[in-house]
């Protein structure tokens, strides 16, 4: 009896190695093995190519003090906590319009998921065109991308407007999660309109507003393919992502070591924000 | 508490499909009324479209005397008690008792006198600081119960709120409910699709078919004088029989006659039958009415029997149910546990014959009771 389970377990082993080994190998070549070289490379002076030496921390405290570094930061988060806010807005009410008794909604849900499926280079550079001929023609305005003070706003038009399809579906989902006679209990009580939302649709789903939030946020913190297409982090340098500075600075300024510390401090800080998040919203879910 | 009005209350759908056609019913106040019926018979779409959950397409709904066809649900004063219970998941029991009261801007201390009077009255006080999701199906039914109760409404309507509890529970809630009934003095409609619960609740019962009123009565006078074949067939447990049989003479008196067997028709009911007379009607009897030969009182000689054979046997406890074949037709009997019957015996069985009801064949209404 033992012999056979243990025959049927190795039977059971070989497969479940034949399937991960590749898995795993894949997964080491890219993913972990670029990070612990990475984590190497913040201590050295390497330009990314040549010879170089060890500088132990020096990196990291020239981080703090290099002012075009805490320029991308505030850049970044700014954008950050715009963008995230104003998506999860939009998206909660076209999410609640989507849901309600509408003709063609199927086609609505399918046509405000299209930017999803874009590229972000590719709604980048339409964007671009859009800031640069289009509303300055209509307006009669300077192209804002042109606008150390204000590029900042182009760019958070286009991260919303894509980051809106999929969390509008999260929160189609969830929304059509809550039973409806929940809802037809609320009417009978009272909780119509803006009541509704408050008391019962919103507690109901805030699991949906803590994925969104928390992905939401990573994403645009991670913000790079936009700024690459629209004003590749000018003018003046105002639009430069932490990303941005990492890649431009990093693999062609010759500061490959230096901007691999930066990369290190902000997937320190990327999954310290998420962690915050994640705690705090799971405090305002309700175990259903 | 208050009275209602149904007038020609109809529900046409989108797609034309009618889900309930012309329905009239005066409800009285502190009345219990059970809608019953088959699904899809259009018993929860009435009682959703005097909670305002679904727009009327004709006629005229009055509560308290006032006609609330286009007046929100929620200034209709009226709770309800849904089938999945509807009970607000975030929310504690005691919050789910006080948010309709919380939204009417009631007074912290009167919300507070109320949830813990229904929460007593339901035995619901040790669990108010729980969530639904820590609460067991029965104890949910009781919160949404309690719900309904503590804002006091005027009129409550109880959509099938026991069909998701386990058949104890069941027993156990009904008695609840009716006991509630009479505590507050309420005026109820209830839907149930389980004839027992209407038979034991209702002071009236509304029996409904395809959107159409059938019989409103009171539980006694639908089980006595079921008006059409439909009612007959579904207010009972095990349900009526029904036998197709000839109206014939004899020797004066009115006969019912299927296969080889003859019944005679007691002077009482002959009268209507007379008019019948060479036609096909149908005969119905209930169960209890079929009397088996060891069944007879004793001394009491067997009059007009018709030979049966018993195809099935069930032992219910403290009496049987037994199934059979006769000539013309197929009948159930109920017999005591006693019995010696049992699957496949031949036996002998009469009809009490002032209880049997004939029924029209075509028109399914009732002849005679």
């Amino acid at each position: 009896m033992a012999s056979t389970a243990t025959k049927v377990g190795s039977g059971r082993n070989k497969t479940f190695i034949a399937i991960l080994i590749p898995v795993l190998v894949l997964f080491i070549a890219f993913n972990t093995f670029p990070l612990v070289t990475g984590f190497f490379y913040s201590f050295t002076d390497s330009k990314g190519y040549g010879a170089f030496n060890l500088v132990g921390f020096q990196n990291y405290l020239d981080l703090f003090t290099d002012t075009r570094v805490l320029n991308s930061y505030l850049f970044t988060f700014k954008v950050a906590v715009v963008a995230t806010v104003l998506t999860n807005v939009i998206s909660l009410m076209l999410a609640i319009g989507l849901s309600s008794k509408i003709r063609f909604k199927s086609a609505l849900r399918g046509v405000y998921f299209v930017p999803r499926i874009l590229g972000g280079l590719v709604v980048g550079y339409v964007f671009s065109y859009f800031f640069t001929y289009i509303v300055p023609a209509l307006t009669g305005t300077e192209s804002i991308l042109a606008s150390p003070d204000w590029a900042w706003v182009a760019i958070v038009v286009v991260l919303v407007w894509q980051a809106c399809a999929q969390t509008t579906i999260i929160y189609i989902t969830g929304l059509s999660s809550v039973p409806e006679d929940v809802y037809e209990a609320g009417s009978l009580d009272g909780a119509v309109g803006w009541d509704k939302f408050r008391y019962i649709t919103l507690p109901l789903i805030m699991p949906s507003v803590t994925t969104n939030m928390v992905l939401v946020m990573k994403d645009m913190l991670m913000v790079f393919d936009q700024i690459v297409a629209m004003t590749s982090g000018g003018p003046a340098q105002s639009t430069e992502s932490i990303s941005y500075l990492i890649y431009n600075n990093g693999l062609s300024g010759g500061q490959f070591g230096f901007q691999c510390a930066n990369a290190v401090i902000f997937f320190i800080l990327i999954a310290v924000v998420s962690i915050l998040q994640t705690k705090f919203l799971n405090s305002k879910e309700e175990q259903l | 508490m208050a009275g209602l009005s149904l007038e020609h209350i109809g529900k046409t759908y989108p797609n034309g499909y009618e889900g309930v056609k012309d329905f009239n019913l005066e409800i009285a106040d502190k009345e219990f009324i059970i809608f019953v019926g088959p699904s899809g018979c259009g018993k929860s779409t009435t009682l959703r479209m005097v909670a305002g959950l679904e727009d009327i397409t004709s006629g005229t709904l009055k509560i308290d005397g006032r006609v609330v066809n286009d007046v929100e649900p929620k200034d209709r004063d009226i709770a309800m008690v849904f089938q999945n219970y509807a009970l607000y998941p975030h929310m504690t029991v005691y919050e789910n008792m006080a948010f309709p009261m919380r939204l009417r801007k009631a007074p912290q201390e009167e919300i507070d006198k109320m949830v813990h009077e229904a929460a007593r009255i339901l035995d619901l006080e040790k669990l108010l600081d729980r969530k639904p999701s820590a609460l067991s199906g029965g104890q949910r039914q009781r919160v949404a119960m309690g719900r309904a109760i503590a804002r006091q409404p005027k009129v409550f309507l109880m959509d099938e709120p026991l069909s998701n509890l386990d058949a104890k529970l069941r027993v156990q809630m009904r008695a609840e409910i009716s006991k509630l009934h009479d505590r507050l003095g309420a005026t109820i409609i209830y839907v149930t699709h389980d004839q027992t619960e209407a038979m034991t609740l209702g002071t009236r019962i509304v029996v409904m078919k395809d959107g159409v009123m059938q019989q409103v009565d009171t539980p006694a006078k639908l089980y006595a004088e079921p008006c059409n074949l439909f009612v007959a067939g579904f207010i009972g447990s095990p349900q009526m029989n029904f036998i197709d049989a000839t109206v014939g003479e004899a020797a004066g008196k009115v006969t019912l006659t299927f296969g080889k067997n003859t019944i005679t028709v007691p002077d009482s009911k002959a009268a209507a039958l007379k008019a019948y007379k060479g036609k096909v009607v149908v005969l119905g009897i209930r169960p209890e009415d079929v009397i088996e030969e060891h069944e007879y009182a004793e001394g009491k000689t067997l009059t007009e029997t018709i030979d049966a054979n018993v195809t099935v046997y069930e032992l219910l406890g403290s009496e049987a149910m037994i199934y059979g074949d006769v000539d013309g037709g197929s009948i159930s009997a109920h017999i005591s546990a006693t019995n010696p019957v049992r699957t496949g015996s031949r036996i002998k069985v009469a009809f009490d014959a002032d209880k049997i009801h004939v029924f029209d064949k075509q028109t399914e209404l009732a002849i005679v009771h």
